[in-house]
């Protein structure tokens, strides 16, 4: 036995090329399907979670899918917009906490999610370093954010312009960064923070600019009438909020006339859920209101049917590599007929011959399974986070 | 965790999202007093101004520990606070706004929604908008105004009583074991209102409807609560008026021939001598909004009426 | 002594036929077998090593009648007893010298490879002059070496009886000579039987006996 496994073990060292060849076509047939399965079961598992996490959501009426996507994961693309009003109003209502969420810039790819400090506790995100959200023009980190560029609290954070043509629009705004999250293990880990009004800073809504109505202020000045003094567009448009400037800041119009995105409505008890979601039945209703986890359930299902079907493929490509596989070991085994004649010649015992060859079998297929099972556990480790990466 | 969600499950709009409100504002220096705090067992109120935490104290007796970190040196109104302040207000268990558009700088930091009160948010009607705004156009907004609403509320005792029963209403959806003490101590302050009120309406009364100066624009609600006439203009109470500013003031007076000028502190003793010669009676009426040197919201209120009470006796006579 | 008596064989296709009505090999003896192709001279090996089995008659070496033998014993008695060289050599390609040498140990369980067994097979390897290249392929020896090699690997279980089929068919006249040397001597020294298929006339008055297949088709 212990002799039949040595000269197996040679075999293979020497063939060593083809063993690896063997070995990597097991375990890919093993891998690809238990693999995928593993990881579409995981992502759908935290996609699920994060859903489960999140009860109602508000958006204007559109894509629920793309207002959950954006919500929850700040991905795809921006759903249509709705006004502050709306979130102001859900206060009002009594029915549910409303967190409103605008959802729309990115600074250096990440996303920049302007929202209240209620977002924080309801998401359960702890400051890891620093402050939480302080002054208009703060933003905190996700934890990945602050990894992969490098930043810490204390640092800045430019925001992107929307497009390069984008001149007369938004203006990018340097952001002091207040903190940095703990790692959540979820898409927050991802995105940068900001009050909703420094989100609004950015879009140009709320502004700082040198006071037109001192003396000093002429050079920006076009007109002045009795009250009205028409300034043009060198008027300084910051780039960054200061304590200096800070109180330069001011917002134009009525707030609740603002973009928001969505926002996430936490509701007491059911009862108050149930109410909640009936006021936004009415087909007069501008807004729509979604429950994450049934938009989520929906798209999961597509893609586990899909799932089905790639599995299913991948299990006749592994059968058919399968059949390859054994053709091999076959012809091998016809290629290695002399040597086996010549082991039977010399007096070798039935047995221990076809233990050497039942140990190279088992020892390919073994190895083969052993790769299979640590890839899927690595898969089961750090694939979801990598999966999330590349779905969205 | 607990706090909050009682803190907004009250649910009336006097938990407001809306603690953004929109005017300008300035400054900086160094807070008063920073308490720890919220130890438990005490809960803590920040408020934007002296006159709310007057009332606040006044309603919550011992029972909730009330904090206005303005320092001493800054108008509560154009106060911007450090980051440092502005954590000690996020950890507080209810902010107290004055709202109408007072303490922009609320609207310029992060403060937990939840905990925001807006005290004035039922005056929202009522409130009046500010004379002289800044029209300008520049960026996205196009053509955009500065405007203001005038946001010294409490100089009307009416309005006073309101504010401190939304303070009330407040504190009692906050910690409704306490509610009684919250309803006695409202009582007795809207009780010392209501005379408040009675004695400007007294003190006014010789000659309400003749024209009235004003250093600045903030007595908006008091005018109207008493059916004054008042004009302003931007006088600072230490400095010296310059040439021009007294020549439109001359202007002004032969428009709206005023025989007293409120001041929001005493004036230069040689602008009160030069107002006299021009006929016009200072009288030094302290809107109160930080902490007074000396006693307290009710004795400084007081002490204006008085001094009303006394100018209008001496250009009466 | 190897006794074979009335033996008839054929192969189960073909019209190859071996008849021996006796023959008797003593112990010790130096046999060569020669004559043409196709006459039955590895066949007869093959029967005398118990890998192939007769239609008819019987062989026994010694007093043991492995025409009476079950495959399974006839293997093992042929693993202790009999060393077999082939003119191919046969060695495994992905083996070193050593576990060439060593195979007989490792493939029947009724062998014992130990301390002794390695010893035994380094001696060998270093006394036909290959005990330097043990740890490498045989792949890479020369056709003299791998030839020696194979003479080790039927050595090492110290067999009374020695089967080479035409042992110096791929050699150059130099290593022919080495290769038989070495046979010749363990044959002396053991008092072992060595059997001999050979082509190479000029050799065969090495042997002490000359049995030449032709007289079996006669």
């Amino acid at each position: 036995m212990k002799d039949s496994l040595y000269l197996a073990w040679r075999y293979l060292a020497y063939h060593r090329i083809k063993t690896a060849i063997l070995i990597t076509s097991i375990t890919l047939i093993v891998f690809l399907p238990v693999g995928l399965r593993v990881l579409v079961n995981q992502s759908a598992d935290q996609l699920t979670a994060r859903a489960e996490a999140t009860p109602l959501l508000v958006g204007a009426k559109g894509s629920p899918l793309e207002l959950v996507l954006n919500s929850l994961y700040f991905e795809s693309d921006i759903p249509e917009t709705m006004r502050y009003a709306e979130a102001i109003r859900l206060d009002t209502m009594g029915l549910a906490q409303p967190i409103p969420l605008y959802v729309r810039f990115t600074a250096r790819g990440y996303p920049i999610v302007g929202t209240t400090l209620e977002y924080f506790a309801f998401r359960g995100l702890e400051v890891a370093s620093g402050t939480s959200l302080t002054m208009l023009g703060d933003c905190v980190l996700g934890a990945r954010v602050a990894e992969q560029l490098g930043v810490e609290a204390g640092g800045t954070v430019v925001s992107s312009p929307e497009s390069v043509f984008d001149i007369a629009g938004v203006y990018p705004l340097k952001m002091s960064v207040a903190g940095v999250l703990a790692f959540s293990d979820s898409p927050d880990d991802h995105a940068i923070f900001v009050d909703v009004k420094t989100a609004w800073v950015i879009e140009g809504l709320v502004h700082g600019h040198v006071d037109l109505s001192q003396a000093g202020a002429t050079t920006g000045v076009l007109r002045r009438d009795s009250s009205v003094i028409t300034a043009n567009a060198s008027v300084v448009q910051f780039q960054e909020i200061t304590t200096d400037n800070i109180d330069s800041f001011h917002f134009h119009g009525n707030l609740s006339t603002y973009p928001i995105t969505a926002i996430i409505a936490v509701p007491p008890d059911q009862r108050s859920e149930a109410i909640l979601r009936g006021r936004y039945e009415s087909p007069d209703e501008l807004s729509q209101i979604v429950v994450p986890v049934s938009v989520m359930d929906e798209l999961l299902d597509t893609i586990l049917t899909v799932q089905t079907f790639v599995i299913a493929a991948v299990v006749v490509v592994g059968l058919s590599t399968l059949a390859t596989a054994i053709l091999v070991f076959l012809l091998s085994l016809r290629l290695r007929r002399r040597e086996i004649e010549t082991m039977v010649k010399i007096g070798g015992s039935r047995g221990s011959i076809a233990w050497v060859m039942t140990s190279e079998i088992v020892a390919v297929l073994l190895m083969g399974v052993l790769l299979a099972t640590a890839l899927t556990l690595l898969t089961s480790q750090f694939g979801s986070s990598a999966i999330r990466t590349l779905i969205f | 965790m607990i706090e909050r969600q009682r803190a907004w499950s009250r649910g009336s709009c006097l938990v407001t999202v809306a603690g953004l409100g929109a005017l300008l504002a300035c400054g900086g220096g160094e807070p008063r007093e920073r308490p720890a705090v919220s130890e438990r067992g005490t809960p803590v109120v920040y408020t934007v101004n002296y006159p709310l935490q007057y009332f606040a104290q006044r309603i919550a007796g011992d029972v909730v520990q009330v904090v206005f970190p303005a320092p001493d040196d800054e108008d509560p109104a154009f106060w911007q606070p450090e980051a440092d302040v502005v954590a000690q207000y996020q950890a507080a268990d209810l902010i107290l706004l004055n709202g109408a558009g007072y303490a922009k700088w609320t609207s310029r930091v992060s403060l937990p929604a939840a905990k925001l009160v807006n005290t004035s948010a039922a005056l929202e009607d009522a409130l009046l908008r500010v004379e002289g705004t800044v029209t300008h156009a520049h960026g996205p907004g196009g053509e955009h105004a500065h405007e203001g609403i005038a946001f010294t509320t409490w100089l009307d005792p009416t309005q006073a009583i309101r504010q401190a029963a939304a303070i009330r209403e407040a504190f009692a959806a906050a910690w409704p074991e306490h509610a009684a003490t919250f309803e006695q101590g409202f009582a007795g302050l809207e009780a010392d209102l209501t005379a408040l009120d009675e004695q400007l309406a007294v003190a006014v009364a010789p000659s309400s409807a003749r024209p009235m100066l004003a250093s600045h624009p903030v007595y908006q609600y008091l005018e109207r609560r008493f059916g004054l006439s008042v004009q302003s203009v931007q006088w600072e109470p230490a400095e010296h008026p310059s040439g021009g500013m007294w020549r439109d003031f001359r202007r002004l007076l032969s428009e709206h021939p005023a025989r007293w000028m409120l001041w929001e502190a005493e004036p230069l003793a040689e602008t009160a001598a030069r107002l006299r010669e021009l006929s016009v009676e200072p009288i030094v009426f302290d809107q109160c909004g930080d902490v007074p040197a000396e006693g307290d919201y009710l004795s400084v209120m007081r002490s204006n009426a008085e001094r009303v009470a006394r100018a209008y006796g001496r250009g009466e006579s | 002594m190897i006794t074979v008596e009335a033996l008839e064989f054929r192969y189960a296709e073909g019209d190859f036929f071996l008849k021996i009505p006796t023959l008797q090999i003593d112990r010790g003896e130096t046999v060569a077998f020669i004559g043409p192709s196709g006459s039955g001279k590895t066949t007869l090996l093959n029967l005398i090593a118990g890998i192939a089995l007769p239609r008819a008659g019987r062989i026994a070496t010694g007093d043991v009648e492995l025409t009476s033998l079950d495959d399974g014993s006839r293997r093992n008695f042929r693993i202790r007893n009999i060393g077999l060289v082939f003119q191919e050599f046969e060695l495994l390609e992905y083996l070193s010298v050593l576990d060439n040498i060593l195979l007989p140990y490792r493939i029947n369980p009724s062998m014992r490879l130990d301390g002794a067994v390695r010893e035994r097979a380094r001696r060998l390897a270093a006394g036909v002059d290959i005990g330097d290249k043990v740890d490498r392929y045989a792949t890479k020896l020369s056709q003299g070496e791998k030839q020696r090699v194979a003479v080790c690997r039927a050595l090492l279980p110290q067999p009374r009886l020695l089967l080479a089929d035409e042992p110096t068919g791929n050699l150059d006249p130099n290593n022919k000579g080495r290769v038989l040397d070495i046979l010749f001597d363990y044959a002396s020294r053991t008092g072992a039987t060595l059997i001999t298929v050979t082509h190479d006339h000029d050799l065969i008055d090495r042997y002490g006996r000359v049995v030449d297949f032709r007289e079996f088709h006669a």
